[in-house]
C-alpha cells in the first residue's frame, strides 16, 4: 500500500489551549481509516488542518512523499484532498449543482459557467447516490437529509485521491448509510484513501480497515481494526484517571424542585422526562451535540422544543418558553441559567465585577425602582468565591478564565437561586480553579440548591454529580448513579441506544 | 391574483429577489404619467428621462455588486463628484479619461482592502472614504466650473443612427455588468460569498476554496469604476466639474438596488431588478419634476421609500 498523506507531529493551539499535541497520521491508498476519540479529542481540528481550514503551529504534512503546506482550503483541494464537513456548510442561495462545483466550476470557451455540463454531472452524481433531485434546485429548498447527501456528493465526486468524511451519517437513516458505505467501498477499491469519523461503532467496524485514536489532543495509537473489538476500542478512547479534584458527594436528596415531562426536543425524538431534587447535582452526559444543550436551553426559552411541560417548585408551565423573556422568567422562579460561552453570553466583559455580580439582582427588581446598593453583598460573594482581583471595580474582562467563571457563578449565588442550569462549568479554566468551582457547586447543593449541568468532559460529570442522565438522539436513553458510572459505560449506553 | 401569479411574484426557489413587482410598478408609473400629463410622452421628455436616469442606473449596478456580497459602498457619490472635478482639470482627454478610472479603481481597492484586511465594517470604511474624497474634491474644485474634454461632452449629447447616445451608454453598461455577474465564475462566487454572509456562515464560501477576499476587493473596485463611469456621463451633461453633483447619490443607488429586490443582507438579487429599481426611481423623479414637486420634498420622499423597501425585506435570513 502506498502512503498518500503523512501528517507528523502536528501541533495546534487555540488561544492558550492546546488542541493537538504532536499527532501523527499516515493515510494509505485503498484503505478506510477511522479516526476516533471523545469529544474535544482533536479529531475535527486534525482534519481541518489536513483540509487547509486551520494552519498547524508545528509539524509537517507530506503528500506523496513531498512536504506541503496548505494556506487555505483551495490549496488542499488542489492537492487532491476533499472534505465532507461535519457541520452543514452548503450555501442556501446556490443550486445543488452550483454547490457541488463551487470553486472549480467548468467554464465554456467564453468564460461562462458551463451550466449544462455542471447540471448533467451533478444529476449523475446524485443518481449514483440514489437521489432524483433537480440539480437546479436551490439548497434552501432541501430537507436536512437531502442537504447532507448533496454535501456527500460534493465531497466524493471531486477529482481527489484523499477523502475526509467527518460524521457524514449524523442526519442519515440506515438505508442511506448503506448507500454511503457502498460508495466508500468503491473509493477504496479505486485505491483512494478515506478518513472516516463517526461515533457509530457498527459503522466503524463495517467499513474501516485501520483506526487511530486521539485523546485530549494526543495520539493514543493506530491499530488495524481486525485486532480490535468495540470493547477494546472504547477502552482505548477512555482510559483516563479520575483526578482527585472532586468534593465528596452530598447526602440524601430532598424534595423535587424542577421537573420536565413529555419534552420532545425535535419532531422525531422520543419524549423525555427528568426530575431534579434539592441537594443533588445531575448531569446531562453523552456524545457532543446529541441534545444535552437543547434540553437545558429549552427550559429558559433559548431553544424551542416541539412540546413539553416544566414544573418549578410545584408550579407547572408549558414549553416552549418565550425566547425573549424565558431567562428572566426562570430567574424570577429561582432558576439561574449559566451559559456555556461566558465571554459572549455570560459576562459583561467591559463592566466591573460588582456590576456583573449584581446584574441578576437588578434584573429581578421592577423597572422603575430606585437601584439600591449591593456593595456588602458583592464583597461577601467575592470573598466566599475567593475571586482574585484588584477589587470589585475591576473590569470582568481583565480576570483570568477561572475568576471570570467564579464571577458568573457569583451572580446566581448572590441572587439566591434554588436551581442552577449550567453549561460547561469549567470550560477554559485551569485545574486549580476547577477544583474550587466544583467545591462551590457542591456547597450550593448542600445548602439545598439543585444543579442540572452539562459538559463535554465526561470525567468532570462523573466526579461532580450525583446522577447521570445519558442523552442520545435528543432524548434521555439511560440513567445511572454517578458513583457507579464510568466513561466506558456512559459511552456504551449512548452508543448502544 | 391567481396562485401562479403570486408564485411568480414571490422569491421562492430563486435568488433573483422580488423584481417582477417593481417592474409592474415601473410600468404602472409610466402609464399613469402618460395619462396624467401630456408632457411625459413627448420625445424631449423621454430623452430627458433616459439621460437623467442613466447615472443612477450605472451607479446602482455598481452598488449591486457590493450589496450582493453583503457589503455597502457609501463612497460612490463622492467618487462621482471627484470624477467630474478631475475631468475638469483642463488636461488632454486621452490622459484624463483613463485617469479617472485608474483613480476609481484605486479608491475601490482601498475600500476593499480596508474592509477585508483590517476588518473594518463596510459602512464605516466607505463613509470615511466618502469624507476623504469630498475633501480632495473641494481642494481640486471648491465651486463648480472648468471645462471637460470635448469628447466627453460629445459622447452624451449626440446621437447615432437616430438613437440618442445615452441609450448606448445604458446598453454597454448593462452588457458589461451582465458578463461580470452571469457570464463568469466571478459572478457566481459573489452570490456564494453573499449567501454565506446572509446565512451567518461567513467562512462558507472560503471553505469551498473560493478566494473570497480577492473577490470582495474586486466587487468594491467594480463599484467604484461604475461610479466613475456615471461621473464621466454627468460631467458630459453639465460640461464642467462640480464638487456637489454626486451628493446623496449613494443613497439613491442603494434605494434603487433595494427596490429592485436585491436583499441588503447579501446573496439574493439580480441585475434586471436593479435596472428596474433605477427606472422606478427615475420615473418618480421625472414625474415629480413634471408635477413641480420641490426637490426638498423629493429628497424626503426618496428617504421614506428606502425605509419602506428595506423594512419590507426580511432582515434576518435569505428570504428564500
Amino acid at each position: 500500500m502506498t502512503i498518500l498523506v503523512e501528517m507528523s507531529n502536528i501541533a495546534k493551539s487555540f488561544g492558550g489551549t492546546a488542541a493537538l499535541k504532536g499527532v501523527s497520521l499516515a493515510l494509505a491508498g485503498g484503505s478506510v481509516h477511522a479516526l476516533m476519540g471523545e469529544n474535544g479529542a482533536g479529531k475535527s481540528t486534525l482534519m481541518k488542518i489536513l483540509a487547509g481550514v486551520h494552519q498547524p503551529d508545528g509539524g509537517t504534512i507530506s503528500r506523496d512523499g513531498r512536504a506541503v503546506s496548505f494556506g487555505n482550503p483551495a490549496d488542499a483541494l488542489d492537492a487532491g484532498i476533499s472534505t465532507v464537513f461535519q457541520e452543514l456548510s452548503l450555501l442556501p442561495n446556490l443550486s445543488i449543482a452550483e454547490n457541488m462545483f463551487l470553486g472549480r466550476e467548468p467554464t465554456t470557451r467564453l468564460g461562462r459557467v458551463d451550466y449544462a455540463r455542471m447540471n448533467e454531472e451533478a444529476r449523475r452524481a446524485l443518481a449514483e447516490l440514489g437521489l432524483s433531485l433537480d440539480p437546479g434546485t436551490l439548497v434552501s429548498e432541501l430537507s436536512i437529509a437531502e442537504r447532507q447527501f448533496v454535501e456527500i456528493a460534493h465531497g466524493i465526486k471531486a477529482d481527489a485521491s484523499v477523502f475526509i468524511l467527518d460524521e457524514p451519517t449524523a442526519a442519515l437513516n440506515a438505508a442511506d448509510v448503506e448507500i454511503l458505505n457502498r460508495h466508500i467501498r468503491r473509493l477504496k477499491g479505486e485505491g483512494k484513501a478515506v478518513v472516516y469519523i463517526s461515533h457509530r461503532m457498527d459503522e466503524i467496524f463495517a467499513i474501516c480497515d485501520t483506526v487511530t485514536v486521539l485523546k485530549d489532543g494526543a495520539l493514543v495509537g493506530t491499530r488495524p481494526l481486525s485486532e480490535m473489538t468495540p470493547a477494546t476500542l472504547i477502552a482505548m478512547m477512555v482510559g483516563r484517571e479520575l483526578a482527585a479534584l472532586f468534593p465528596p458527594r452530598g447526602a440524601e436528596a430532598g424534595e423535587e424542585v424542577l421537573a420536565l415531562s413529555g419534552l420532545r426536543v425535535t419532531e422525531r425524538s422520543k419524549p423525555l422526562s427528568l426530575s431534579l431534587r434539592r441537594g443533588e447535582i445531575v448531569a446531562l452526559a453523552g456524545l457532543e451535540g446529541q441534545g444535552q444543550q437543547k434540553i437545558l436551553r429549552a427550559l429558559v426559552g433559548q431553544y424551542a422544543p416541539v412540546a413539553g411541560q416544566a414544573t418549578v417548585k410545584g408550579k407547572p408551565f408549558a414549553l416552549p418558553a418565550s425566547a425573549a423573556s424565558g431567562v428572566r422568567a426562570m430567574q424570577a422562579r429561582g432558576v439561574g441559567f449559566v451559559p456555556e460561552d461566558r465571554k459572549e453570553d455570560g459576562l459583561f466583559l467591559g463592566l466591573s465585577i460588582a456590576h456583573n455580580i449584581s446584574a441578576a439582582l437588578y434584573s429581578m427588581r421592577s423597572e422603575l425602582s430606585i437601584a439600591g446598593s449591593y456593595q456588602r453583598l458583592i464583597a461577601d460573594v467575592m470573598q466566599r468565591l475567593q475571586v482574585k482581583a484588584a477589587g470589585p471595580g475591576a473590569p470582568a474582562g481583565t480576570l483570568s478564565g477561572g475568576n471570570q467563571q467564579k464571577v458568573l457563578l457569583g451572580r446566581y449565588l448572590a441572587a439566591e437561586m434554588d436551581v442552577l442550569l449550567i453549561e460547561e462549568p469549567t470550560r477554559g479554566v485551569d485545574i486549580g480553579a476547577k477544583a474550587e468551582i466544583y467545591r462551590l457547586l457542591r456547597e450550593f447543593a448542600d445548602r439545598g440548591g439543585a444543579i442540572l449541568v452539562l459538559s463535554r468532559e465526561t470525567v468532570e460529570l462523573i466526579g461532580l454529580c450525583d446522577r447521570i442522565l445519558v442523552v442520545h438522539g435528543d432524548t434521555i436513553v439511560a440513567e445511572m448513579p454517578a458513583a457507579a458510572a464510568t466513561e466506558h459505560n456512559i459511552l456504551d449506553a449512548a452508543l448502544s441506544a | 391574483m391567481k396562485a401562479d401569479t403570486l408564485r411568480l411574484l414571490s422569491t421562492k426557489g430563486s435568488r433573483q429577489g422580488m423584481w417582477l413587482l417593481p417592474l409592474l410598478i415601473a410600468l404602472g408609473l409610466a402609464i399613469w404619467l402618460s395619462v396624467q400629463t401630456q408632457q411625459f410622452l413627448n420625445a424631449g421628455n423621454l430623452l430627458n428621462l433616459v439621460a437623467q436616469g442613466m447615472p443612477l442606473i450605472i451607479t446602482a449596478i455598481g452598488q449591486m455588486f457590493v450589496i450582493l456580497i453583503g457589503g455597502l459602498d457609501l463612497s460612490v457619490g463622492s467618487v462621482i463628484s471627484f470624477t467630474t472635478a478631475v475631468l475638469a482639470l483642463d488636461g488632454p482627454g486621452i490622459v484624463l479619461i483613463p485617469g479617472v478610472f485608474v483613480l476609481a479603481a484605486l479608491i475601490g481597492l482601498c475600500n476593499g482592502v480596508i474592509i477585508t484586511r483590517f476588518n473594518v465594517h463596510p459602512i464605516i470604511a466607505t463613509l470615511s472614504m466618502q469624507y476623504v474624497l469630498l475633501g480632495i474634491t473641494r481642494v481640486l474644485r471648491p465651486v463648480s466650473g472648468g471645462t471637460v474634454p470635448d469628447v466627453v461632452i460629445a459622447s452624451v449629447s449626440g446621437s447615432f443612427l437616430g438613437v440618442p447616445l445615452p441609450v448606448f451608454w445604458g446598453i454597454a453598461t448593462i452588457a458589461v455588468a451582465w458578463k461580470l455577474l452571469y457570464g463568469s465564475r466571478f459572478g457566481l462566487h459573489l452570490f456564494a460569498i453573499g449567501g454565506g454572509v446572509a446565512s451567518g456562515t461567513e467562512d462558507a464560501a472560503h471553505n469551498f476554496g473560493i478566494r473570497d477576499r480577492r473577490n470582495i476587493v474586486l466587487a468594491y473596485v467594480i463599484c467604484s469604476c461604475f461610479a466613475a463611469l456615471a461621473g464621466v456621463f454627468l460631467a458630459g451633461r453639465i460640461v464642467s466639474g462640480d464638487p456637489n453633483v454626486g451628493l446623496l447619490f449613494e443613497l439613491d443607488a442603494i434605494t434603487a438596488v433595494a427596490i429592485g429586490g436585491t436583499q441588503l443582507s447579501g446573496g439574493v438579487g439580480s441585475l434586471h431588478g436593479t435596472v428596474v429599481g433605477a427606472l422606478v426611481m427615475a420615473l418618480l423623479a421625472n414625474g415629480m419634476n413634471l408635477a413641480n414637486v420641490s426637490p426638498f420634498i423629493q429628497t424626503m420622499i426618496k428617504g421614506a421609500i428606502l425605509l419602506l423597501v428595506v423594512s419590507l425585506q426580511s432582515r434576518k435570513k435569505m428570504g428564500l
